[in-house]
């Protein structure tokens, strides 16, 4: 249960709130490399924490991110024509440099220095990986480049895909740190899914469906611990990693790639699910790739030229009860992505928490909320810089491993939880 | 294609709260608007004295009915000799409290600790707690103090708590007893 005030406090993220502060303390993922494919491509109307924007690459391959809207009357530059080096305001010519700088107001003389008292708040915009991120908080304040592995192992290594998610931020992620959930939710795509199936921690899922958690404070979240019964006595441990305030990763199975998370709020009623699969050691095999454009394991399928799922809740997720009596899908929802999401919409665009009953076995999500609580509150109340910016918070893995009983995760697995460049993921 | 009858197909519903389209802000007016849960029963436990006054700065804060209760370290407890009734507890007020009758109709079972040292009370309520079939956690409370002090916390409630949580600050037990409308 969380008090209304606080359940505010954290799906709120438009400028000037607490979470919005917050989030603007970070890099995070804008769009995805290749919806701006060339230099003068087609400009792109992108909404994050609430704001409005539109990002573009001019005719030397700069990026940039700055308010959709013209400074004259008020148009979209959606409607712009990128060229020489800006956007052009189609109604009158008005022109902007990447910065969000107006380089040409041709109804003014350029002596009369008019142009250069108009500029569009912009944001800087870097290609790392396969992925666009921004900076949306105070430029003197900027952290250092992401470092997450995913987006800096070569590039025949990772796959990233974004979906929009019709609810808020906060309920999405807490999916993403609720391991309790696996053993039911998504049993059948254990068993078929390309990029789960075959792995043999995949047995210990589905023989222990009452996990014991350790969940473990980290200096850049958390390490949450799901323990199952494995053979003679020993664990079966699954580590999720949390970084603040959004990046989840799944446990890896077998030599699967590894994959994961960012949950980032378009605005308060919708986010986008950015979903990634990497190998930390090898390339992807083509069939993998394949599998992960045709939707499975973290990923989904689109409705044609947009990023929103071909199961969404215009069609009801296309449910398939047949399916859910053969044992093929617990749900009736074909797809992991889209059986945690259209669980997630159906809570109704932002949960009222008031109503919900944790258990124990919930603490990761309490814990995760209380942290981007006090999180909030220190930087708006002291000015403390929040968790997950820095590239020690960042360099996280998430792991599996059999242990003997005696031994706690978070010594045991010590190493496995931190990336380590050119040894693989550990898992079973 | 479903049908469940001649006229009824149920992937094509009449009305918009027949489908999923009805997770909007605006038809969440129409939930049902009584209480889905009863008051739940939470027994606290501190184990140690450190985690005893991390309890007692809360126990005055309005909860739903929370036991809170303290563990005397006056003598080791150990749980091969010590029955359930035996084992010293006391309420804030220095009152002696019941293990048996506490734990009587209780939904939860919450277990304080900052030191390793009292794995024995911990055994003997957590065995009672099992016994009962009621949930038991652990909150190692690990605020000021070293990894090696905080394994020894954990290690010593790893075999009876369903959940253990490792908290660097005190001000999670609140947040915690809150979400779980202690």
């Amino acid at each position: 249960m969380l008090r209304k005030e606080v359940n505010d406090l954290l799906t709120q993220t438009d400028a000037g709130t607490p979470m919005g502060d917050m989030f603007r303390q970070y890099w995070i993922p804008a769009l995805l490399a290749s919806e701006l494919p060339k230099d003068d491509c087609p400009p792109v109307r992108v909404k994050l924490l609430g704001e409005r924007m539109i990002a573009f690459r001019d005719s030397k391959g700069r990026y940039g991110l700055m308010d959709e809207f013209c400074a004259h009357r008020g148009v979209s530059l959606w409607f712009a024509r990128n060229e020489d080096g800006g956007l052009r305001c189609p109604y009158h010519g008005w022109k902007y440099d990447y910065t969000g700088q107006c380089v040409d107001v041709p109804s003014e003389p350029d002596e009369s220095g008019f142009r250069e008292k108009i500029k569009l708040r912009a944001y800087p915009l870097v290609k790392i990986g396969d992925v666009l991120w921004t900076h949306m908080g105070d430029k003197d304040n900027r952290p250092p480049l992401p470092t997450w592995e995913f987006a800096t192992v070569p590039a025949e290594q990772t796959y990233t895909s974004k979906r929009w998610q019709e609810c808020n931020w906060l309920q999405a992620m807490e999916g993403g740190i609720d391991s309790s959930h696996v053993s039911f939710l998504h049993s059948g795509s254990l068993k078929t899914d390309p990029l789960f199936k075959g792995a043999r921690g995949n047995q210990y899922n589905q023989n222990d469906k009452k996990p014991v958690f350790e969940v473990v404070e980290s200096d850049g979240g958390l390490f949450i611990g799901a323990r199952r019964m494995a053979e003679e006595g020993h664990y079966y441990w699954r580590i999720t990693p949390w970084v603040m305030p959004s990046f989840t990763m799944v446990p890896p199975r077998g030599d699967h790639p590894v994959h994961g998370h960012f949950w980032i709020p378009i605005d308060g009623e919708n986010c986008w699910a950015w979903s990634f699969d990497y190998h930390p050691t090898r390339a992807l095999t083509a069939e993998e790739r394949q599998a992960m454009i045709d939707g499975y394991g973290v990923h989904n399928q689109y409705v044609p030229g947009t990023f929103r799922p071909r199961q969404n809740k215009d069609n009801d997720y296309l449910m398939d009860r047949e399916a859910q009596k053969r044992g093929e899908s617990y749900s009736g929802i074909w797809g992991i992505a889209m059986q945690d999401a259209s669980l997630q919409e159906s809570m109704g665009p932002i949960v009222d928490r008031t109503k919900e009953n944790l258990v124990s076995t919930d603490n990761g999500i309490i814990m995760a909320r209380h942290r981007l609580r006090k999180a909030a509150e220190a930087l708006r109340n002291k000015g403390v810089e929040p968790p997950g910016r820095t590239p020690e918070h960042q360099m996280v893995r998430s792991a599996a491993r059999v242990l003997p009983p005696d031994q706690p995760f978070k010594d045991a697995m010590k190493d496995d939880l931190r990336v380590r460049p050119g040894v693989k993921q550990t898992s079973v | 294609m479903a049908s469940v009858g001649p006229f009824i197909d149920v992937n094509h519903p009449t009305l918009l709260h027949g489908c999923a389209r009805a997770a909007t802000a605006a038809e969440a007016k129409y939930r049902v608007q009584y209480p889905n849960s009863r008051t739940r029963s939470s027994r606290i436990f501190a184990l140690d004295p450190g985690a005893a006054e991390a309890m007692y700065a809360i126990t005055e804060d309005p909860w739903n009915g929370a036991h809170f209760l303290t563990v005397s370290n006056a003598r080791p407890v150990d749980p091969a000799v010590t029955a359930a009734s035996g084992l010293p507890i006391a309420h804030p007020d220095g009152s002696t409290a019941d293990l048996l009758a506490e734990l009587e109709g209780a939904d939860v079972v919450v277990l304080l600790a900052t030191r390793g040292d009292n794995e024995g009370a911990a055994e003997v309520i957590a065995r009672e707690a099992f016994g009962r079939n009621i949930m038991c956690a652990g909150f190692a409370l690990a605020s000021g103090q070293q990894d090696t002090q905080v394994d020894r916390v954990v290690n010593s409630m790893r075999r009876f708590a369903r959940v253990l949580v490792v908290a660097r600050d005190n001000d999670y037990i609140p947040a915690m007893l809150s979400a779980l409308r202690a």
